[in-house]
């Protein structure tokens, strides 16, 4: 069994929740996310929190939710490393 | 299949009862999952039912008052009410099933079913807890979140922006809309009031099923500290995981083959200790 990082099962949260599928395996930390992918609309970000919340049995509180924390797959993983550490 | 309403008029339920195939091994009465979950997850509940019930297995889903197709609104939908509403979909399962009861809940359902355990005044058979939820707080946050997301991303500039604005809201007594829903702040309040996972510990086993989405991923941290939590009080709690997606969540409508086969597993490595 591989050990995923950090970067890795976020990757693999947003390409569940969105059903990116093999398009979803070519993203990046660089990858755009919010405004790029069309899938990504208000309610998809409401499940992807929803995900990552207990994926990763953290808390998002209401200040988290900003634009810049969706921007890139990279500002994303940082953000819920940073929870995970907390 | 066969539908049926139990009740009439403004009381009405409307129930689906699955036949099971051959020799009846038990009762399995499913506790659905909340607001657009319920919506997300109709296939995947109906491939279980029919699923349990080609295993032998009676199935009854019960629409929860002010849900599906049964009598009220949503904004009447009261926590208690839905706890009457097992009950009268597990007496008419005893009446017909001869067995323990299993209770299969969904999501939050599966804190519906824990919570409904703590009460039952019958035999109980070890419950099948399907990807349950975080906790009753966590979950109306997330349902809250529809709400201020839209206001996120700008494009809803009057909703309030908060999920601590609209919980401020709900405690004054305001009825919420939340994306199509009507909250009431009796339900929101409910939910919001619902022990931690950890205290809502059975009178008897539970099966406890996760989906990942691929192989290499380690469960969640929760069923972990529920099982150890659980099993210091004596009661075991099995943690079965599966690769498949996470259907409750997907925008579009998904399902888990393989945690239709571990159910079934489950419920047979059960028969066998028997």
């Amino acid at each position: 069994m591989t050990i995923m990082t950090n970067l890795d099962e976020v990757k693999a949260t947003l390409i569940d929740v969105l059903s990116l599928g093999d398009a979803g395996q070519r993203l990046n930390a660089d990858s755009p996310l919010l405004g790029s992918l069309p899938e990504l609309d208000s309610m998809a970000v409401v499940s992807l929190i929803g995900a990552l919340e207990e994926r990763f049995g953290i808390a998002v509180d209401d200040d988290d939710i900003s634009a810049s924390t969706f921007e890139t797959l990279g500002s994303l993983a940082d953000f819920v490393a940073a929870k995970r550490a907390a | 299949m066969e539908p049926f309403f139990l009740g009439s008029g403004a009381d009405q339920r409307f129930c689906l009862f699955h036949r099971p195939a051959g020799r009846c091994r038990g009762a399995v009465l499913y506790v659905p999952p909340f607001a657009e979950e319920l919506n997300r997850t109709r296939r995947m509940a109906a491939l279980g039912a029919r699923r349990l019930a080609a295993h032998g297995y009676g199935v009854l889903q019960i629409d929860l008052y002010g849900t599906g197709d049964s009598a009220g609104d949503f904004g009447a939908a009261r926590w208690d009410l839905w706890k009457q509403d097992l009950d009268t979909g597990a007496a008419w399962l005893r009446a017909r099933i001869d067995a323990p009861l299993t209770l299969w809940g969904l999501r939050l359902g599966a804190l519906l079913a824990l919570d409904y355990a703590r009460t039952a005044t019958y035999p109980l058979a070890p419950l099948l807890l399907w990807q349950p939820v975080a906790g009753g707080s966590t979950h109306l946050t997330q349902f809250l979140r529809l709400r201020t997301a839209h206001a996120m991303l700008g494009e809803d500039a009057a909703a309030q922006n908060s999920t601590k604005a609209l919980r401020a809201a709900l405690d004054a007594g305001q009825t919420l809309d939340i994306a199509g829903y009507d909250l009431d702040p009796e339900l929101a309040r409910a939910i919001d009031a619902l022990p931690a996972p950890d205290a809502l510990v059975p009178p008897v086993p539970a099966h406890w099923f996760e989906v990942l989405g691929a192989p290499g991923q380690a469960p969640g941290p929760a069923a972990a500290r529920l099982k150890a939590a659980w099993e210091a009080r004596g009661t075991p709690l099995h943690v079965h995981t599966v690769t498949g997606s996470p259907f409750w969540a997907t925008t579009a409508v998904s399902t888990c083959p393989l945690l239709l086969d571990a159910t079934v597993d489950a419920l047979e490595e059960r028969a066998h200790a028997v």
